[in-house]
């Protein structure tokens, strides 16, 4: 079918002009270009579940690009999340390349082949392209991938299919029954293909779960002492209560082994869903050389906070602490290996 | 109407109200019930000018030591940190500011007010000792804002 490419733009929470700028630039380059339907929404994170907001994200049923003020990867895995699942999308935008490659669905080739959560749950057909908002600072490079996106699909679908104009005339005239009713909620004709969505949101902070790296270990849910995780009818874990989580707080994600969980408005990059890939691992963070805590020991720490915070105990290394070392895989031994060595050589 | 005291940033005059108390790191602090609202000093404002973000990393009813990070704010000049001005317990933010913050700018002692505290405030300072830290952290300000500009 070629529909239209579905457009999301996702509005950053900072009045900062520049990037208001960004986004009505990006609106203005695209609106009246043919096959493309733009939709404006506020803050992805911050759209309640049953909100306006996500309602239209979720009616939307072909391919889609989103693009907000998160790593791609955050992005995705928070649609996911809400129902609203696909293949990510190849994008060509710097930032998100060596990402995007790493979540499609043939394995690259890694030694590592831990079991993961996506494994057992296939993506839907669609792809959904997540572009990250943060990357460039004008308009102009996502308007332009944007289009490329466009004509790429377009490119298959005449092959495939044939006419797609006239397909997408079809589907123009006739849209989906839940997107006429939400536009009929929100007396929105959506000229020019073009909608924006009020929604009151409030600010939320809760964890996303990147299921192409959770192994379902279910570490997270020892760990975190206020009932955020839950599990689902198969067994996975899944983020069940996200606005149980304590604001500020990202200590499940550093006890995760996989960095499987994001908290995508966390300061630290790693943390908040940035790639990982050759540019972040060829610096070796030499904090703990100088007496910086490990992970777990912070995750501690934070947990603790919260609970004292939230009129509870302490439970300090008591409660949820992963035995990791004793299932350790003997895999065979690579460059980190040797250079923990020669650290742990060091008498500190 | 109640006194104010005048400090001089370069040709900017810095105006505090003298019916408040202040903080070390420039929020004013009005004794309310058992506690005080807080909000930033004109000197504060004027070193961040527009507002555009401010978002807070705790939840209402946390106990908090001073100097504790509890956010950040992003304004046309600058992005930082928030730290907490005194030891005791926050009670309430003020919500309006985190969809539009831009009463901080217009409003500074007033509808700007950030949040309410409850707390001895025993670290607070009186209107004169405040300025007489001005002076000092005056000097290093311009200091820093000079060593930034001649980077760029």
């Amino acid at each position: 079918m070629a529909r239209k490419l579905t457009v999301v733009i996702s509005q950053g929470q900072s009045a900062n002009p520049i990037k208001r700028k960004l986004e009505e630039d990006l609106v203005t380059a695209l609106l009246g270009e043919p096959g493309l339907e733009l939709t404006v929404v506020p803050h992805l994170y911050d759209l309640a579940p049953d909100g306006t907001g996500m309602l239209c994200l979720q009616s939307v049923a072909g391919d889609m690009v989103v693009a907000s003020w998160l790593f791609a990867r955050a992005t995705h895995w928070l649609l996911d999340r809400n129902g609203i699942r696909g293949q990510p999308g190849q994008t060509l935008l710097v930032q998100d390349e060596s990402d995007e490659e790493d979540e499609g669905e043939a394995d690259q080739s890694e030694a590592d082949a831990k079991p993961r959560v996506i494994d057992t749950r296939p993506l839907p057909e669609r792809r959904i392209y997540c572009l990250d908002l943060k990357a460039y600072r004008e308009a102009q490079p996502y308007a332009d991938e944007i289009r490329r996106i466009r004509n790429e699909r377009a490119v298959q679908t005449i092959t495939l299919l044939g006419l797609p104009a006239t397909a997408a005339a079809v589907n123009s005239a006739e849209p989906a029954p839940p997107v006429a009713s939400l536009q009929a909620i929100m007396a929105v004709p959506a000229p020019d293909a073009s909608q924006r969505i009020d929604e009151d949101t409030a600010r939320r902070w809760y964890p996303v779960i990147d299921y192409s790296r959770c192994t379902n270990c279910l570490e997270c849910i020892d760990f975190c002492l206020f009932g955020v995780y839950g599990i689902d009818r198969v067994d996975t874990i899944l983020v069940e209560q996200p606005d149980n989580c304590r604001k500020g707080c990202p200590a499940c994600s550093r006890v995760c082994p996989e960095s499987a969980i994001i908290f995508p408005q966390h300061k630290t990059p790693a943390i908040a869903g940035s790639p990982v890939g050759e540019a972040g691992s060829l610096k070796i963070d030499l904090s703990k050389l100088f007496g910086a805590p490990d992970a777990l020991e912070v995750a501690v720490l934070e947990r603790d906070v919260e609970l004292v915070a939230a009129g509870r105990d302490a439970v300090g290394m008591q409660v949820g602490i992963p035995k990791r070392q004793t299932t350790k895989a003997a895999g065979p031994r690579d460059e980190l290996d040797a250079l923990i060595d020669e650290l742990d050589g060091y008498s500190l | 109407m109640s006194g104010e005291r005048v400090f001089m940033m370069g040709k900017f005059a810095a105006r505090f109200p003298t019916d408040r108390k202040y903080a070390k790191n420039h929020m004013w602090a009005r004794a309310e019930g058992a506690g005080y609202r807080f909000g930033f000093s004109a000197y504060a404002v004027r070193l961040l000018q527009d507002v555009y973000f401010l978002e807070w990393s705790i939840d209402a009813g946390a106990a908090l030591r001073e100097k504790q990070a509890i956010g950040a704010i992003e304004s046309s000049k600058a992005e930082s940190e928030l730290y907490c001005p005194m030891a005791g317990r926050l009670v309430a933010f003020n919500e309006v500011l985190l969809q539009d913050p831009s009463a901080i700018n217009v409003d500074t002692y007033g509808a700007g007010w950030l949040f309410d505290m409850t707390g001895s405030g025993q670290s607070l300072l009186e209107p004169d000792d405040y300025l007489e830290h001005l002076a000092d952290a005056w000097k290093i300000a311009e200091r820093t804002i000079k060593g930034q500009f001649n980077e760029d």
